[in-house]
């Protein structure tokens, strides 16, 4: 065909419904991510925790097992399955959902400010919303497969091992489970969008998302002794979340803040997180 | 030869100064070190507040001292309302088989709580005012555990690790590297200029804190501190963070030439550093923190509100020497920069691949 006949034709192929269009996001940055290798170590060494979880909930349902090794009685009665084993799952599995999105995070959003590929994107049937919810879909399924679903998974367990009485008695554990988990991955994959839309820089993204937690906990601590306070404590998102689940896993808490005041905190990150976004992503930039 | 090296490495840190002190990408590393300043400010005003409304108070029910301690356990309501008169305030509460009552007085300084059990006085709880070896605790453990640990650590992290690592993010490095000066040389003045802006920035910030801190205490109680151990510790205080500059800058520059992603190394040494009072004590040396510490004026205690099973973990290790201190620094940031020089020496830029 002449070059010159070669003219504008509408797109006649079948279209992606619109609600899934979000996932053709996804689809591009799982493919991205899984090339490094250093990620696909990390996350198979966020699985050690619920493995270790899944042995001690067998021997603590199977205490003949110990008899057999020669462990006396007194030891055995020790493991119990209790809703601290799950409280404390959440804590240990926390801290690897942390780094895996101090891994992940930043490289979603900044690249495509840097390149100034927000243009492309919003040229097509493609709202903003979509494109944060793609974007945040990346982190959500990735830190779910470490958090709550092996979560569930270790409920499920127990409950088999331990019969209708004690499912019927612990259902609860689910639900916290679930809701505990969803609502730190929410914060987290915010926060981490916010910042990676916020500073262009994948590496200082990286770095400031430490340091919101590592500085914030410090600064709080400072604020608390300096002026004999316990409100220091909302500025340590960690213990803010721990105040949560303790409420959820019906777990004395020791951090000094209330659950209402910890639940006005993260509703406040999460606003603030998605304020940022919304005015950073934008079909348009004004370069100074 | 020297002279024209000097004049080299000058001209280095005057371009990369104007990128240090004046880039808005440097605006978090002055809230980080302000932040503390604020803290302690913040305090002050709610000291002098406090002072202002406790004389108020013993204005209106004037009482002594001395007339406030001489009050003894198994007292009655009337034997201490008839020997210091009425308080400023009056609570209680009354359950089935007790009531209790709690009297508050002051001094215009101290407040005193007296708390009765069914008429009889039961415990006695004076809140002194602010005095500055209490003050001076307090600053000990926010410099330690908050300002060297993670305001300085951040702060040379976002500083030093930018001095190579963000010019190669900006595409720039090699306007530099095109010039016609020796590599050493390049890495020496960025060090250099990196440390004279963390310097300014956090030595400034260490001497407002102490002077935020010190706004609400009386001239004659400042004077009287700063004619004994006052100004060696000002001293000290600005001498230590200098020192953590010299040491964490050294070791982010070099994490800034060798990994690609200068936020990991960063995060283990964070870490590292982070857990020093739990290691033995040969660990406890390799370690900054450690070194810092031991040329601190005064040693901050453990934080209160630890877990038993942390403070279990805790290890003491005998404090160095100061003048060992600062060689063992001054050795480190010696070798490391000069390792950095060398890697500086083979340095080559692929801008695409980073």
């Amino acid at each position: 065909m002449a070059v010159y006949k070669r003219t504008y034709a509408a797109y006649e192929g079948s279209l992606t419904p619109t609600w899934s269009r979000f996932l053709i996001l996804p689809r591009y940055s799982f493919a991205r991510l899984w090339q490094s290798r250093f990620l696909v170590m990390f996350f198979m060494a966020c699985f050690f925790y619920p493995l270790g979880c899944i042995g001690y909930i067998y021997l603590a349902n199977n205490l003949s097992v110990l008899s057999s090794f020669g462990i006396p009685a007194p030891l055995g009665n020790v493991l119990k399955v209790q809703p601290s084993l799950f409280l404390y799952f959440c804590w240990v599995q926390a801290a690897f959902t942390y780094l895996l999105t101090a891994f992940i995070g930043p490289s979603l959003v900044s690249p495509d400010l840097v390149n100034g590929a927000m243009p492309l994107y919003f040229c097509r049937p493609f709202s903003r919303t979509e494109y944060i919810a793609g974007k945040m879909s990346v982190l959500v399924f990735l830190l779910s497969m470490v958090t709550w679903v092996p979560g569930l998974i270790l409920f499920t367990i127990q409950a088999s091992l331990a019969g209708w009485e004690w499912t019927k008695a612990n259902l609860w554990i689910a639900g916290s489970l679930f809701i505990g988990l969803m609502v730190w991955i929410l914060m987290l994959s915010l926060l981490a969008l916010a910042l990676s839309a916020w500073v262009k820089w994948k590496i200082a993204a990286g770095g400031l998302l430490l340091g919101v937690f590592f500085a914030g906990a410090g600064f709080g601590t400072a604020l608390n002794s300096v002026m004999r306070t316990t409100y220091g404590s909302l500025l340590n998102l960690t213990e803010v979340m721990f105040t949560i689940w303790s409420k959820l896993f019906r777990w004395p808490s020791d951090t000094g803040i209330s659950v209402e005041a910890s639940w006005i905190c993260v509703g406040v990150v999460c606003a603030i997180c998605l304020w940022l976004l919304i005015r950073r992503v934008r079909a348009f930039e004004v370069v100074k | 030869m020297m002279g024209r090296w000097l004049s080299q490495i000058g001209l280095v840190i005057r371009l990369e100064m104007r990128k240090t002190f004046f880039s808005r990408r440097g605006i978090w590393v002055y809230l980080l070190a302000l932040a503390p300043v604020l803290i302690f400010l913040g305090h002050s005003l709610s000291e002098i507040n406090n002072r202002k409304e406790r004389q108020a108070l013993n204005a209106a029910h004037p009482v002594s001292t001395a007339a406030l301690r001489s009050i003894e356990r198994g007292s009655t309501i009337e034997e201490v309302v008839e020997k210091v008169g009425e308080p400023f305030a009056k609570n209680g509460f009354r359950r089935r088989d007790f009531i209790v009552d709690i009297y508050e007085y002051t001094d215009g300084e101290n407040v005193f709580g007296f708390g009765f059990r069914n008429n009889r006085l039961e415990n006695i709880n004076e809140r002194d005012r602010d005095t500055i070896a209490k003050d001076s605790l307090v600053f000990a453990g926010v410099f330690q555990f908050f300002f060297l640990r993670l305001a300085i650590f951040f702060g040379c992290v976002g500083v030093f690790t930018n001095l190579f690592r963000g010019e190669m993010l900006d595409k720039s490095l090699h306007f530099y590297l095109l010039t016609p000066i020796r590599r050493e040389i390049l890495t020496i003045g960025k060090y250099l200029a990196g440390l004279i802006a963390t310097v300014v920035i956090f030595c400034t910030s260490t001497f407002l804190q102490l002077a935020a801190l010190s706004l609400h205490f009386t001239g004659s109680e400042i004077s009287e501190y700063l004619t004994g151990p006052g100004w060696g510790h000002v001293a000290s205080y600005l001498g230590v963070t200098a020192a953590a500059c010299l040491g964490y800058g050294s070791i982010f520059l070099i994490a800034g030439l060798l990994f690609k992603n200068p936020i990991i190394p960063a995060a283990t040494v964070l870490v590292w550093e982070g857990m020093n009072n739990f290691l033995p004590a040969a660990l406890k040396k390799v370690s900054v923190i450690f070194y810092l510490q031991s040329l601190s004026p005064v040693v901050a205690p453990p934080d209160a509100n630890m877990p038993p099973l942390q403070k279990l973990l805790l290890t003491a290790a005998e404090p160095v020497a100061p003048v060992w201190a600062v060689l063992g620094l001054l050795t480190l940031t010696v070798v490391v920069v000069a390792i950095a020089a060398r890697k500086a020496r083979k340095l080559e830029i692929n801008y695409s691949t980073d």
